[in-house]
């Protein structure tokens, strides 16, 4: 009877381990089909392999443990949008400790020079630095459609907002990070 | 706005009237803006070179769209698609990282799109179609002309045996 009782569990519990594991596959699919555009958004928002690894991990495992291991509705607009807070808490964390780190550096580099103005990793650094800055609504969609080249629409719709709001988001994020950018070099002056 | 009738129908089309008039609106009055406040003005550009408010301005935007391009135009080592996968990968628990199309993509390496590997053909591929349209065009307009040419040629004839034999016997032999 008891052997009967555990054959039947093992019967029982085959099937309803293959299912999981058939409900898991999704996220290998999700993987397939967004990878490119992801680890493309985290290059450019982060400009250091290393990070990207580390932010796509961090993705996929968030999704992974989506409310108790649900698929979420809009899969691209999950890992689009945890995709880039990740990058961006990295950022932030990297600027914080460059900062700390090297104070002396950036004091004793105080007379910029023009050459090293129009020096396009200064450029970059300085840029994405004051991306991480800018407020949430501001930042997301500056991260999609400028760095995801993805369009309006579809940063609206991974936002939740129209493509007319995302527009009129982009432009003020722009006009401030053109404030940011010249209030620095103003500083350095 | 929308005018309340009973008939349901009329309703939606006057909606869609309203929402087509203001489309049309809204339009006209960008490429109005567009026309009046576009960059290449000339007032626009006698002012930012005069406003040193508006060129600073100017610059620094400018700095802000180069520092975009400047991102966006770094590329990556071509293998960073196929160890961020296989990092991933690495922490999903062990049926995935165990299935087929988890080993596909720890060896994937970024592709084209699809519009970008048709781009270079763009070019060439919209010479071929403005060729056959202007060929499909000549075809109508050929065959069309050899319509009318024949139509008056048998006119012309039939006028002339009717001026010849009269117009019985023309007649009989055109209706023929």
């Amino acid at each position: 009877m008891f052997g009967k009782a555990v054959n039947y569990e093992l019967i029982w519990d085959f099937p309803v381990s293959g299912t999981v594991d058939e409900s898991q596959r999704w996220i290998l699919s999700a993987m397939k089909r967004h990878g490119q555009g992801l680890v493309t958004l985290l290059w450019r928002i982060l400009g250091n392999e290393e990070d990207v690894c580390d932010a796509y991990q961090s993705t996929f495992l968030q999704l992974a443990h989506y409310k108790g291991r649900q698929k979420p509705e809009h899969i691209k607009s999950y890992i689009f949008r945890v995709a880039s807070n990740t990058a961006v808490s990295m950022l932030k964390y990297r600027a914080a400790e460059k900062k700390r780190l090297s104070t002396a550096i950036v004091n004793r580099g105080g007379a910029i020079s023009p050459e090293n103005e129009l020096d396009s990793k200064y450029l970059q650094e300085t840029l994405r630095c004051h991306i991480a800055q800018l407020p949430e609504h501001l930042r997301n969609v500056i991260m999609l459609r400028d760095l995801g080249e993805l369009s309006y629409a579809q940063t609206g719709r991974i936002l939740g907002i129209s493509a007319a709001t995302a527009r009129v988001y982009r432009c003020k994020a722009v006009q401030l990070l053109a404030v940011w950018m010249g209030k620095e070099r103003e500083e350095r002056k | 706005m929308t005018s309340i009738n009973k008939n349901e129908g009329t309703t939606l089309k006057s909606e869609n009237g309203n929402s087509n008039k203001c489309r049309r609106i809204t339009d006209w009055l960008y490429k109005a803006i567009i026309n009046r406040f576009h960059f290449d003005g000339g007032w626009i550009q006698n002012h930012i070179a005069n406003c040193p408010r508006c060129n600073r301005r100017l610059v620094d935007v400018g700095k802000v769209n180069l520092a975009l391009s400047a991102i966006k135009s770094q590329p990556h080592k071509l293998d960073l698609l196929k160890r961020a996968n296989t990092q991933a990968i690495g922490v999903l628990k062990h049926s995935l990282r165990e299935a087929p199309k988890a080993e596909k993509l720890r060896a994937m390496l970024p592709e084209p799109k699809l519009f970008e590997k048709c781009g270079k053909y763009a070019h060439s591929t919209a010479n071929v179609a403005a060729c056959i349209t202007i060929l499909l065009l000549m075809k109508i307009g050929i065959f069309s002309s050899m319509d009318t040419f024949q139509t008056q040629g048998q006119k012309a004839v039939e006028q002339y045996y009717a001026g010849q034999v009269g117009e019985d016997l023309a007649d009989e032999i055109f209706s023929t």
